[in-house]
């Protein structure tokens, strides 16, 4: 069974957070621009890296979904990791934090960074001083791309192909999360991660030639 | 969210909800364990200042509360998890004398020196030091003298030589006047001072800093301004004393009291109780040693060793306790991915969702 919650629970100051992973250029903007973040300035917090250097080049970012049960807060021996009520789920509490990397670990998305010098664990907030105040996460507002995308869901639909999906399947685990992704029919259910992925693959017949020929 | 994990959400509310018999019944023997102390060490109450015993009710009570709490905080899965294997890791046959050696390495360097503080920031740090041993100081003071532990009596008939007693055995006879007799009747003035510089760096941050001020919770005014009332209503006292002739001196007194054990009360269930948890950081270091030099968890994907088979283990034993199935159906785990391949395999799927990339 999985739960569908209303829109009004994915948004942050009315607008929502959305990663479109397919249209990632890897320009590396999001990762310079994640340092400029008022909540951890001078690092870097997003993920951004080649998904097979050698066959493809498709990159692969990934900023912190905030989970609506989050399974790092709750793998959190010092319960050092907090979520706001709107949902957020914060970098770890600083006087908490023991590092001991098990939500390093159990992020089913592998978002948090454990630091070894300072002994704890970073994670993207959504660029919480920000997003709060209804302005953009830094890696959204450089985003050339528009895979990091923040904005209100009728802008979205305004501009936008492809519907929002809030769910994803990692194995029997469903994770709903805050932060959208993007796909082309959201009634086919979460986004099915270990999933044979499937599907028309615009690469494997960019012409449209399979039934012509 | 499964309706699994609902019930279990639902199951460890309840358990919330319950008083904790076995939490209460060790909390109640602390608070007999402190009692006795102050008994014998003070000579059975013949030192012991009445007027403290206000403190002493404090202290008690936060006591309780705070060995109540750390043993909840125990319970949950993975902090217990963790505290069986730090201990385990510690103890381990072979690793002994060396951790031993490491543990008062530790301490000295991360729980006393916080080098941790210090590579992340040397404002902070400073800051962190000067509340930490400014409140350690205080401690050290307050605590004998409220336990009876600690008395001085005058020494001759004019009043200006004073000697300690510590559990009633006395020590060397200092002149009240002397820089000496100055420094000792002064600790609780200078333990302030520390406290008040540290709060003062702490408060500058909070309220200057738009990253600190995005994500401040309530409790970190609160510790603030509890650390500063403690300090300045107890300098009020001094001050009374020395300047206006002990006016309103009965009034500070109560003032003062009343935000000390105030102060003490929060301990257990605020921002201030990261000092009962941090040295479990410790403990994460016996854990991740222990952890590097046994079998390493490969990746199901790429093959790279990316974690301890330890650690990963353990959160597969842990997960299915906090409602979490990242089981994949066929026998196998999610959590042997690494996280590297964890972001890919995201990607991967959703951009199967839209026709490819690009």
């Amino acid at each position: 069974m999985t739960v569908t919650s209303p829109l009004s629970a994915h948004l942050v100051s009315d607008q929502v957070f959305v990663i479109d992973q397919s249209r990632c250029i890897g320009c590396e903007a999001c990762v310079q621009a994640c340092e400029e973040c008022g909540t951890h300035r001078g690092t870097s917090l997003i993920h951004l890296e080649f998904v097979d250097r050698t066959t493809s080049t498709q990159t692969a970012p990934q900023v912190c979904m905030h989970c609506q049960d989050p399974t790092c807060a709750e793998v959190c021996p010092a319960d050092a990791i907090k979520q706001n009520e709107d949902g957020v789920v914060q970098s770890s509490l600083k006087p908490r934090c023991i590092g001991c990397s098990n939500c390093v670990l159990a992020c089913p998305f592998g978002v948090p960074k454990y630091f070894a010098l300072p002994d704890q664990m970073m994670k993207c907030d959504m660029c919480y001083d920000r997003s709060s105040a209804g302005l953009k996460p830094m890696c959204a507002s450089v985003c050339p791309s528009q895979a990091l995308w923040f904005g209100t869901p009728e802008e979205f639909a305004a501009t936008r192909r492809g519907e929002l999906l809030f769910e994803f399947r990692f194995g029997n685990q469903v994770v709903p999360t805050k932060v959208a992704t993007v796909v082309d029919r959201a009634d086919d259910g979460p986004l099915d991660v270990l999933g044979d992925p499937g599907g028309f693959r615009w690469q494997d017949d960019p012409f449209g030639l399979a039934g012509v020929v | 969210m499964s309706s699994s994990t609902a019930a279990t959400t639902r199951a460890s509310a309840s358990r919330r909800d319950r008083v904790d018999v076995r939490a209460t019944a060790i909390g109640l023997v602390a608070v007999g364990v402190v009692l006795v102390g102050v008994y014998l060490g003070s000579g059975g109450l013949r030192w012991f200042d009445a007027a403290l015993a206000g403190y002493l009710v404090g202290v008690l009570l936060a006591v309780f509360a705070t060995v109540y709490r750390y043993l909840v905080w125990l319970q949950r899965p993975p902090t217990a998890c963790l505290n069986r294997r730090g201990w385990q890791a510690f103890r381990a046959r072979g690793r002994r004398g060396r951790n031993a050696v490491g543990l008062v390495g530790e301490v000295g360097t991360n729980l006393l020196a916080q080098g941790f503080i210090r590579r992340r920031s040397t404002t902070r740090w400073a800051a962190h030091q000067l509340v930490f041993w400014g409140c350690l100081l205080a401690a050290a003071v307050t605590f004998p003298l409220t336990f009876g532990w600690v008395h001085f009596r005058s020494v001759g008939q004019d009043g200006s030589h004073y000697r300690a007693y510590l559990f009633g055995v006395g020590s060397g006879t200092f002149d009240a006047t002397s820089v000496v007799g100055f420094t000792i009747f002064h600790l609780l003035n200078i333990a302030a001072v520390l406290v008040i510089a540290g709060v003062a760096v702490f408060l500058y941050r909070r309220l200057r800093d738009p990253g600190a001020l995005a994500v401040e919770r309530s409790g970190d005014f609160l510790a603030l301004a509890g650390l500063f009332a403690v300090s300045i209503t107890g300098m009020f006292l001094t001050a009374s004393s020395m300047w206006l002739d002990g006016q309103y001196y009965s009034f500070l007194n109560n003032l003062h009291a009343l935000t000390v054990i105030l102060g003490l009360l929060y301990i257990p269930f605020g921002k201030l109780f990261h000092i009962f948890q941090r040295p479990a950081n410790i403990g994460v270091h016996f854990y991740k040693s222990a952890g590097a030099e046994g079998p390493q968890q490969q990746c199901r994907r790429c093959g790279e060793p990316f974690a301890s088979a330890l650690q990963i283990g353990d959160l597969e034993a842990v997960l299915p306790q906090l409602g979490f199935d990242y089981g994949d159906g066929a026998g196998g785990n999610y959590q042997e991915t690494c996280p590297r391949c964890r972001r890919n395999l995201v990607t991967l799927a959703q951009s199967a969702r839209v026709g490819g990339f690009g």
